[in-house]
Formats: structure tokens, sequence, C-alpha cells
């Protein structure tokens, strides 16, 4: 593998540049880390500081994407929406991951 | 010995009858992981902070790979003496709720692991779990004290020397 900085821009032409903004870069990392499990939207709009609207787009468009599932589910009584990483979603999340360590490794 | 022995192990002496498909059963396995981790207690399963406060992805990939064994209580594992002390002392401050554990781990995490003082790691309570109401808050976090911290002689004295002159007024009260 090649490793110099045209190579590895060029390597990014694998991936899926609507996933490239912060919010959907922190969902997905976030979501990732929990697999099956998938954090609630209340869980997610704390933790990661993201206003409704953002949030609720952002989402949308990954699940659009088919990286997220949702599902309702019930908590302490409360009805609240689960989201969940998918496989494509893990596996888009890894080339990212190692675009990116490739990226700064080679001191853009 | 694989580790989610000793997890089932400790579910088994909670009563806590596990289901994968419940999302707060799944909630409780996580932070009775992460308060007994925080305890001390070596259970092979290291919490980090995530967007659902103190988790373990590793205790994830087991409920879901083993999860007729979580959910059947399988184990061989038996619990020595401090550990059966640390499951009966969670379960009967906790009693196996979601709310005061969540709260409680998330309180634990801050204080203990990012050695947070007692203000800042409730401050970060509040931040990430907004959700719950202060009361709410309030008891998981007495209740992760009660768990977590265990008084020193130093503290019992101190305390005895605060509350010693209210005892002394009634003794003298109940005199008369």
């Amino acid at each position: 593998m090649q490793n110099d900085i045209l190579s590895i821009l060029n390597e990014s032409e694998g991936l899926n540049a609507k996933v490239f903004s912060l919010v959907r870069l922190k969902l997905l990392a976030s979501l990732a880390a929990l697999g099956p499990d998938g954090a609630t939207y209340r869980e997610l709009k704390a933790a990661l500081d993201i206003n409704d609207g953002v949030l609720f787009a952002n989402l949308n468009v990954l699940k659009d994407m088919g990286y997220l599932t949702s599902e309702k589910i019930t908590s302490e009584g409360k009805e609240l929406e689960l989201y969940i990483i998918t496989t494509e979603g893990q596996d888009e999340w890894k080339r990212i991951r190692i675009w990116l360590c490739r990226f700064l490794h080679c001191g853009a | 010995m694989e580790k989610r022995k000793k997890a089932i192990a400790f579910f088994k002496e909670l009563g806590f009858e596990f289901d994968i498909a419940r999302f707060d059963d799944r909630l409780i396995a996580q932070k009775l992981v992460c308060l007994l981790e925080l305890r001390g207690i070596d259970l092979g399963y290291s919490c980090s902070l995530y967007v659902r406060g103190p988790y373990s992805p590793d205790l994830t990939q087991d409920l879901y790979a083993h999860t007729h064994e979580f959910e059947n209580l399988e184990t061989g594992t038996r619990l020595n003496t401090a550990e059966k002390e640390a499951a009966d002392e969670l379960g009967r401050i906790f009693g196996l709720k979601p709310v005061p554990l969540e709260v409680g781990a998330t309180y634990g995490y801050y204080s203990i692991r990012q050695e947070c003082d007692p203000l800042e790691a409730s401050r970060q309570v509040k931040r990430l779990k907004p959700f719950y109401s202060e009361a709410q808050i309030a008891l998981g976090i007495s209740k992760a004290k009660e768990f977590l911290y265990k008084p020193t002689r130093r503290d019992l004295e101190d305390l005895k020397k605060e509350t010693g002159i209210w005892q002394r007024a009634t003794l003298k009260t109940l005199e008369h």
C-alpha cells in the first residue's frame, strides 16, 4: 500500500462522502461502540450536546443510507426511540476509521 | 474460566432474571457490572464512558454471543465471601432498579475513575442524564455513596463528635 498523500487522498473515493459531517461522524462513532444494544434519542442528545432539529435530521439521513435502524422501546414505563447501528453502518465506520488513521499518519 | 461465568454468578446471587429482549435488563446488566468493577471487584469487563454513561462493549458482546447462558444463569463459578457481601449490598441498596443503577454508576465513574470531587461528579451526572429529575439523581448518588464508600474509623469518630452533643441533649431531656 502506498503512503504518499495523493494515494491516500484518492483512496477516499471508496468512502461515502455524505457521512463526512461532524454530527454524522459523532453519531456513527457513538453507536458503533454500542453494537446491537444501541442508544436512545435522549441519551444521544444529552451526551453529544446536539439540538433536536440537527439530531433528528442527521439520524434520519443515516437511517435512509441504511447505516442505522430505530425501534420503539419501553424503559421504566416510558416509550423511547432506540437507535442501532446496522452491519452496513459498522462496515462504513470501519472504512472511515482506517482511512482517517492513514490520512493522519501521513502528516497531512 | 470465561469471565462471563463470574458475571452470571453475580446475576444469580442478585436474583436477576436477565432477558436480552428487554432494554431495561440490558441496562441493569451493564450498570451492575460497572458498579461492581468500581467497587474493586474484577469481572474482566472494564467500563469506560460512552453516550450511555459507563459501559462495557465487551459485556454487550458476551450478552449477545452467550444469551442462553445469561438468561438461564448457567455458571459453575461460586462467589467468595467478599463477593457475596458486595452482591448482597448491591441488591439491598439498588434493588435492580434501572434509574438509580444508571445514576449511581455514572456518579461512581466520575467520582472514582475520573477523580472528580463530589460537586463536579454530580454536575457531570446532571449533564449526561438531564432527563432524570433532581430527586432521581439525588437518590442515585446517595445509593452510589452508600455502596462505593465505606466510612473510615476517622469518619465514624468525626460523626460521633458531630452528633454526640445532640445525643447527650436527648438523654438529658429524657432524664427530666
